[in-house]
């Protein structure tokens, strides 16, 4: 309806064409031209108001209404440089907070899988309810039964992780890598950017060998040379032909689990149904309309007849997930306490705004009186007044985008790894047009939030009064008042809701940070030496290499002592059977398993594990020596309540392995091998020249002397690894301290943005509480000089305004303490340590905030008593 | 247009100019002077037309579309803006024509019974 619009000045030339052939029209009929113009004139009426109509009439009435409150606004705002600041910051604050983190809550939570119908894949692992366990691999006669028999699948296809060292040329690579079966592409919808995906020849285990590239592998590797496709790549010492390169970003967006980020893709899946090792993970395209829920119910019913085939698969049952959820993690809880989060500090700076507003509007009364009583209609002035509102909305809302993407940046960088990878767009801020269309919302959410009360007030001046006391500053309604205090006391009770939060967070922190982790990770550098290929097909070989690298690494200047293991704490876990010589046969389903540690003799010595019983491992703990095994506390309460475990027996892997028997010859003390925020776990250790292993060491760990830092050490130890085998890659270099802070990266992503927003309420809520103390001084000065002058003493009008702030502050906090109760409770999941409704941190966040609330009302209160009697006796 | 009614309903006055514009213009392209002209010459001068209320009106038909504008030389050589009627306006003649019959015919009926009752 916009379409045209026709210029006023056109129509005026239309009116005045029209006069003019009436003229020409009465003169023709014989009136002189005198007349004929003063009748033409009378026949068309008055041409002012028919311009005033074509106008009114045209559409663009309320557009033009719209630019001249958009011009006057801008005015009045430059007019007030300081408020005009003030608000536009805040909001920009406040816009930008919940701009940043929505853009993370979209990414991570929201933002569809890159991939065809993505909202029908499915992540799958098994679970076994009453074992506790959950998120466990699944075989391959699993998935064949689950794929064929269920019903709810379109496809499944099955990866599993391995490890790939590329031995060709160059530096010797290792790289976390997967063997997928064919249909894993097509069932993504995902197609390679160059080359082809694997073909169901390539699928068989002894077909042709083919690899995909990721894309960062290619780039890296290859230069981004198109002609790698169809050249050979030798993987584990075995060549394959590389087929396919997949495009940018691609590992990362399918649920490899654990964030672990795939270089290569290798054929030979070779998925057989009587295969019922635990090594695999799927991923399936549900029928159109099954849920995962039912999916699972379905499954259900083939693992029940195939649990038959092997007692290992006994009351193991499909567990699906949708493939977002598996890619993100278990980041909700943390994401939505953000969001509420970020929300109440949005709300606290649209109080603070509406609250500027309302002062601002007070002392514009007598400008809405006179506009008024010119004939201004109330709508009119509310209209005006929340154009003034939107733009400073607008102004906060650009550079709340301009924050955000600063903050986003700010965000990513505290962020845990995986999710970067799972959501690479989390740092794109408002990049993307869904999230600036939140932070558009946002801004008119804002408008009519903090703008519409305030206006609505202000534009209904008690004309008299206003106009009465011109030019005095005029006075507030009760009603006003009131309302500026009820905002005050909301944003102090969300700012206690939000310093709660950080303060919990703190608290967790703080109890994780003082949970004994059972060893001592300063000092410590790791890194992890992947053995492959002919030359370390032998065990002993392999143990010779441990050996000559561990004496390498102790001889070096600087180094306390070092040591072997398989896995490290915290970073990983490798859970595997074992039988007790008391109960050597174990009901299917109920067979014992424990973390195993394969390490040599100074383990125990380099990670300061403190031995509770029996003796450390020696050096005569080899291939000719005795069967030995040091277990945890947690093994020997578990196994042996009550009873000396040194002298029991046990032996690796199922009760069916026919392994040779171990004797307990010490007891460790119990490692938090999961991360502070978990529980022991049952864990048992082998010397690393005892064979066979059920898995080979992998790490170095070296402890340094004390003053010295452990990353000063690792060219020297590279060095050292490479002058045995220069052919061999190095991995995974870091300090057990890094290693032992990842689990709390989320928590301490959570806590330092709860904290930031918290510190904003609270200075947002102190800012309120300060201007509408310093408003109520300045209205009452009046009154104070009186009071001083019959002789009042300062004390008692310091008591009069900062018990005003004090009311607002108790009325805040209480309605707070209420809020948080209620609210604090959604964190329970990020908490350790701490309940959801912590005394001590409620109390502690009440003084803060009582506090803060009585500097805030100290400043006009000192204002207050500096009055001088006389002048303020004058001032009105 | 149905949305359109009671807003005729209570401007009676305004409904009937339109109509009486479109009835003009089917004879041809005729400017705001002319057509004020020729309203009040066919009625005999019973009806007496602000010119200037006029415009409101074109300027309503036009935006609805059932006529359009555009300027050009009047017969004794003076530029105007002549109005012409659009294929939509055409129908809307026969329909307001209609519509308008039925009504005076309504009207017409109960003035008439009204003057046997009294």
């Amino acid at each position: 309806m916009f379409r045209r619009r026709r210029k006023t000045s056109d129509f005026s030339a239309e009116a005045e064409a029209h006069i003019q052939l009436e003229i020409d029209r009465l003169q023709e009929s014989g009136l002189s031209a005198e007349g004929a113009r003063a009748a033409a004139r009378r026949a068309f009426g008055n041409v002012t108001q028919a311009q005033e109509r074509f106008y009114e009439g045209g559409r663009w009435l309320w557009w033009d209404g719209l630019w001249q409150d958009v011009r006057f606004g801008l005015r009045m705002l430059a007019k007030t440089p300081g408020f005009t600041a003030v608000a536009v910051l805040t909001l920009a604050l406040g816009i930008g907070a919940t701009t940043a983190i929505f853009s993370a809550v979209y990414a991570v939570l929201l933002k569809p899988l890159p991939f065809r119908d993505s909202g029908r894949l499915v992540f799958i692992q098994k679970k076994n309810p009453p074992r506790g366990w959950t998120r466990n691999n699944v075989s391959a006669a699993e998935i064949l039964g689950w794929r064929d028999q269920s019903g709810a699948f379109e496809d499944v296809a099955a990866f599993k992780q391995y490890s790939c060292v590329l031995n060709d040329a160059a530096e010797p690579e290792e790289s976390p890598c997967e063997v997928a079966s064919s249909n894993l592409f097509p069932l993504l919808g995902a197609t390679p950017a160059m080359g082809r995906t694997f073909s169901g020849d390539e699928d068989k285990e002894e077909g042709p060998r083919a690899a995909i590239l990721s894309y960062g592998l290619w780039r890296r590797r290859f230069g981004a040379d198109a002609s790698a496709i169809g050249r050979a790549i030798e993987v584990n010492h075995a060549s394959y032909m590389i087929v396919g390169v997949m495009p940018a970003n691609f590992s990362h967006l399918y649920a490899s689990p654990y964030g672990t980020v795939p270089a290569m893709w290798l054929s030979g899946m070779g998925l057989s149904p009587t295969d019922t090792s635990n090594d695999s993970w799927g991923i399936g395209r549900l029928k159109p309309g099954i849920t995962p829920r039912q999916a699972e119910a379905q499954m259900d019913g083939v693992s029940v007849r195939i649990e038959k085939m092997d007692p290992n698969l006994k009351g193991w049952r499909a567990e699906l997930m949708n493939l977002r959820t598996m890619v993100s993690g278990d980041t909700r809880p943390a994401l939505m306490v953000l969001m509420v989060a970020v929300i109440f500090v949005l709300l606290i700076a649209c109080a603070n705004m509406a609250n500027l507003l309302l002062a601002r509007g007070a002392s514009r009364a007598t400008e809405f009186a006179v506009r008024n009583a010119l004939g201004a209609s109330e709508g009119r002035m509310v209209r005006q007044l929340l154009t003034e509102s939107l733009l400073i909305a607008l102004a906060g809302g650009v550079l709340g985008v301009l924050l955000a993407s600063w903050g986003c940046k700010g965000m990513a960088a505290l962020a845990p790894q995986f999710l970067l990878h799972a959501a690479p767009d989390m740092a794109g801020g408002a990049a993307d047009l869904n999230v600036l269309g939140f932070a558009l919302f946002s801004i008119l959410a804002t408008t009519f939030l903090c703008g519409l009360a305030p206006a609505l007030r202000s534009a209904r001046p008690e004309l008299t009064d206003a106009l009465k006391e011109q030019g005095r500053g005029v006075g507030q309604s009760v009603r006003s008042r009131r309302f500026r205090a009820a905002l005050v006391v909301w944003e102090i009770a969300l700012a206690m809701v939000l310093l709660v939060g950080a303060g919990l967070m703190i608290r967790t922190l703080v109890e994780l940070g003082r949970v004994s982790l059972g060893f001592n990770p300063a000092r410590i550098l790791t890194l992890r030496v992947p053995l492959s290929g002919d030359r370390y097909r032998q065990d002993r070989a392999q143990a010779d290499f441990w050996e000559r690298l561990t004496a390498a690494a102790q001889a070096l200047p600087g180094v306390e002592t070092a040591s072997v293991s398989r896995g490290l704490p915290i970073d990983g876990w490798a859970g595997q059977f074992f039988t007790t010589a008391d109960q050597p046969n174990p009901p299917a389903g109920h067979v014992p398993d424990a973390n195993y540690g394969v390490v040599s003799p100074d383990y125990f010595h380099t990670l300061q594990i403190p031995l509770r019983r029996g003796r450390r491992f020696n050096e005569h703990d080899n291939e000719t020596g005795d069967g030995v095994v040091i277990v945890n506390e947690e093994l020997a309460r578990l196994h042996w309540p009550g009873q000396d475990p040194l002298g029991k027996r046990l032996r690796p892997g199922s009760p069916n392995s026919g392994s040779r028997w171990l004797t307990v010859v010490g007891v460790a003390g119990d490692v938090r091998s999961w991360g502070a925020a978990s529980d022991v776990h049952a864990e048992l250790y082998v010397p690393y020249r005892q064979y066979p292993w059920l898995m080979p060491p992998q790490y170095l760990l070296v402890r340094t002397s004390s003053g010295l830092k452990p990353d000063g050490l690792i060219s020297a130890v590279v060095r050292e690894v490479h002058r045995i085998d220069a052919g061999l890659p190095v991995a995974d270099i870091a300090t057990m301290e890094q290693i032992a802070r990842e689990p709390m990266v989320e928590q301490r992503m959570v806590m330092a943005l709860m904290l930031s927003f918290a510190g904003l309420a609270l200075v947002l809520s102190a800012l309120g509480t300060y201007s509408v103390l310093s408003y109520a001084v300045a209205q009452r000065t009046r009154e104070i000089g009186m009071r001083m002058a019959l002789g009042a003493q300062r004390g008692n009008v310091l008591r009069l305004v900062v018990s005003g702030g004090v009311r607002l502050a108790v009325l805040g906090i209480a309605v707070g303490i209420v809020a948080a109760l209620a609210l604090t409770r959604l964190m329970t999941d990020l908490l350790f340590g701490v309940g959801a409704t912590d005394p001590v941190t409620f109390g502690a966040v009440t003084a803060v905030l009582g506090a803060t609330s009585l500097a805030a009302s100290y400043i006009p209160a000192r204002r207050a008593i500096n009055v001088d009697p006389i002048v303020a006796l004058r001032h009105e | 247009m149905s949305t359109q009614k009671a807003g005729e309903r209570l401007e009676l006055l305004q409904g009937t100019l339109d109509l009486l514009i479109l009835r003009t213009l089917i004879f041809g392209p005729q400017h705001g002077q002319g057509i004020a002209r020729a309203i009040q010459q066919t009625s005999e001068e019973e009806l007496l037309v602000e010119h200037g209320a006029l415009y409101p009106a074109l300027q309503r038909l036009e935006d609805r579309g059932w006529i359009s504008a555009k300027w050009g030389t009047s017969a004794n050589n003076r530029k105007a803006r002549f109005y012409s009627l659009t294929a939509g306006g055409r129908k809307q003649l026969v329909k307001e024509t209609a519509k308008w019959e039925r009504l005076a015919g309504a009207i017409g009926r109960i003035l008439g019974r009204g003057a046997e009752e009294s």
